[in-house]
Parts: structure tokens; C-alpha cells; sequence
């Protein structure tokens, strides 16, 4: 998988590229060590939830295009749940990474890539130690039985979040939760919870102004 | 002083432009020349805070502008302007790097936070 993304900083311009799964999280990245793992994952999940929100209202959108002062970032979707981002120069060639976009869009798909990626994944463990763990986080699901009181608290805090980020409370809210629950859903790590979705809020004043939004739910349970 | 309605007539006017949209970074509309824009403005405020948080991730200091490219060649383009957000449909046959100048410029007069109009790459 790596060579694919070397590929694209050959480019003029292109400081360097990842490939992100919802799923699995980061799972390869050339880019400068001054991009954290950690910090790039962070930068997959919102690329994937812009897309998904983009996918909504577009059902032909190809690439998104983040234009900052800096640097620009440019998105694509490989295959569902996976996105490949560069980051680049403002200067750098626009079509030129989109004609290398499509190529690699087709040799993702393709089977002989497919069948080659697991391979690949385990050789490069060696050599990205860091990478490599963050593609360790499981996949699967696991699935945990919720009262029906908790049930019904979760979606007041869900009501109440939408109040803060609206049309995409929904989404970031699913996604915290379902974590939380894998990690045992229990009245008792509620703080735990409340925090998770504080950090994807964002913004101290909102969080707060959630805090103070849940804060009944949470004290008459 | 220049009112939403003028300014969003005024972009509508940029060559390459096929419609536009503003609305406030809670999702009122202020004015717009498209037929739906209700298709458009959740997008915006959901792209407008994205943007924003990727921003703060990796330490970049403004987002000048979103764009989604679309096979039909109907790109879409959000501007964050202090606590607006302008929303462009783009014309199929336009030349885009022109048309953004002049967008960036029409900005450039509205926004307080703005210092470098005219440096559009």
C-alpha cells in the first residue's frame, strides 16, 4: 500500500498522502513525521464524515478540496469507508493528482491489489511501528446490552447534542457512543462518555453549554 | 453599507458563476439565487465546521474555501466568511482559477478578518 501513496509524492507540490479507514483508522502514510499518527487520524475521521455529508447531498462527488493558507488537502474515496488524503502545496497540480487519484482508485479496487494488501500490511509493520497499531484496533463490533434506562438517557444526551452541533450530532454521536459501549456500557463511566463528546464538540463554550444541557438527564438517572 | 441580498447579487454576477447561496454559520439563509438551497446549506454549515476542525488538528491558520468536485463539472465551493458562509455553484464551462478571484475579491470587501485579498492562488 505504501508504494501506491509514494506514488503520489512524486508529484510536484504534494508533500505527502494517506489512506484512512473508518473501521481500521489510519493505515498508511508517507507523509512528513511532523504529521502525527494520531493527529492524522483525527483529520481522516472529520475527511470521512465531510464526505459522507458531501456523498448526501451530490451521489456523483469525486474529490473534496480543503483550501487552506498553508496548505490544501484533497480527498477522494477509494471503496466505502476508505479515503485517500494528500496534503500539498497551495502551488501543487490539481489535475495531475486527480488523474493519479483515478489510477489508484482503480488499482484499489482491483483484485491483485486487494490480495496483495494484507502481505504489504504485515511487511510495513516493521518499518511503521506506529501506523501499524493504529490498524490494529478492531473491527468487529462487540456487542454489549444496554438497559433500557441507560437506552433512554443516551437519547436524551443525542436530543441535546443536536442542539450544539446540529445536523451532524447524529453521526458524531453514534460513532462516540458505539466506542463507549464497546468499552462497557455502564452508568458509572457516564463522565467518560460526556468527555468523548466534549472533544469531538470541540469548542469549551459549547461543550459547557452541552454539559449544562445534559445535566438533568444525567442527575435524575 | 452593503446588505447580504447585495452581496450575493453581486457574486452571482462573477463569470463562471451558476448560482450561490449565504447563510449565517447556524444555518440561516440570508439570500440566494439557487432554486434549492436547502440542499446546499446543511452541507455548508456541516463542511464550515469540518473544516474548521481540521484546521485546528494540524495547525493551519485559515480555510480560504471547500470545494466538491462533481463528474458533472457542477463543482460546489464554500467560503467561510467570518460567521457566514457563502455557498457557489460553478458554471461547467468556466475557468475556475479566474472565477475564484473574483469571488475572493467581492470577499475581501465584506470580511474584517481577511488581510491578503487578491493573493488567490
Amino acid at each position: 500500500m505504501m508504494h501506491l501513496i509514494d506514488e503520489l509524492k512524486v508529484i510536484p507540490g504534494v508533500i505527502g498522502a494517506c489512506i484512512f479507514s473508518s473501521q481500521e483508522g489510519l493505515k498508511a502514510t508517507n507523509l512528513p513525521v511532523i504529521f502525527k499518527p494520531e493527529r492524522l487520524n483525527v483529520v481522516g475521521k472529520h475527511l470521512t464524515k465531510l464526505y459522507a455529508a458531501g456523498r448526501m447531498s451530490f451521489d456523483d462527488l469525486t474529490d473534496i478540496t480543503l483550501n487552506y493558507d498553508e496548505s490544501v488537502v484533497v480527498a477522494r474515496e477509494l471503496e466505502r469507508n476508505t479515503l485517500i488524503f494528500a496534503i500539498c502545496d497551495p502551488s501543487f497540480n490539481h489535475n495531475l493528482l486527480s488523474m493519479s487519484f483515478n489510477l489508484l482508485q482503480e488499482e484499489f479496487k482491483g483484485d491483485a491489489f486487494s490480495s496483495a494488501t494484507a502481505a504489504e500490511t504485515e511487511a510495513s509493520s516493521v518499518q511503521a511501528p506506529a501506523v501499524k497499531k493504529l490498524s490494529q484496533q478492531p473491527a468487529a463490533k462487540v456487542q454489549q446490552e444496554i438497559s433500557a434506562d441507560l437506552k433512554g438517557l443516551l437519547a436524551e444526551m443525542k436530543g441535546a447534542l443536536a442542539k450544539i452541533l446540529g445536523p451532524m450530532a447524529e453521526f458524531v454521536f453514534d460513532e462516540v457512543t458505539e466506542e463507549w459501549i464497546e468499552a462497557g456500557a455502564d452508568f458509572s463511566r457516564i463522565d467518560n462518555l460526556v468527555e468523548k463528546i466534549n472533544g469531538e464538540i470541540g469548542d469549551a463554550r459549547k461543550a459547557e453549554e452541552y454539559r449544562q444541557l445534559i445535566a438533568p438527564a444525567l442527575k435524575n438517572y | 453599507m452593503a446588505t447580504a441580498q447585495d452581496f450575493v447579487a453581486q457574486v452571482n454576477k462573477v463569470d463562471g458563476v451558476a448560482g450561490c447561496l449565504l447563510i449565517k454559520t447556524d444555518g440561516v439563509l440570508l439570500g440566494q439565487t439557487l432554486e434549492d438551497p436547502e440542499v446546499y446549506s446543511t452541507l455548508m454549515q456541516i463542511a464550515g465546521g469540518q473544516a474548521n476542525d481540521i484546521k485546528t488538528r494540524i495547525g493551519f491558520s485559515y480555510c480560504r474555501y471547500l470545494s466538491f468536485s462533481r463528474v458533472n463539472s457542477r463543482h460546489f465551493y464554500v467560503f467561510p466568511i467570518d460567521n457566514y458562509l457563502l455557498g457557489i455553484v460553478q458554471r461547467t464551462d468556466c475557468y475556475v482559477p479566474d472565477m475564484l478571484e473574483a469571488v475572493y475579491r467581492l470577499i475581501g470587501r465584506v470580511s474584517t478578518t481577511r488581510s491578503d485579498v487578491g493573493e488567490l492562488n
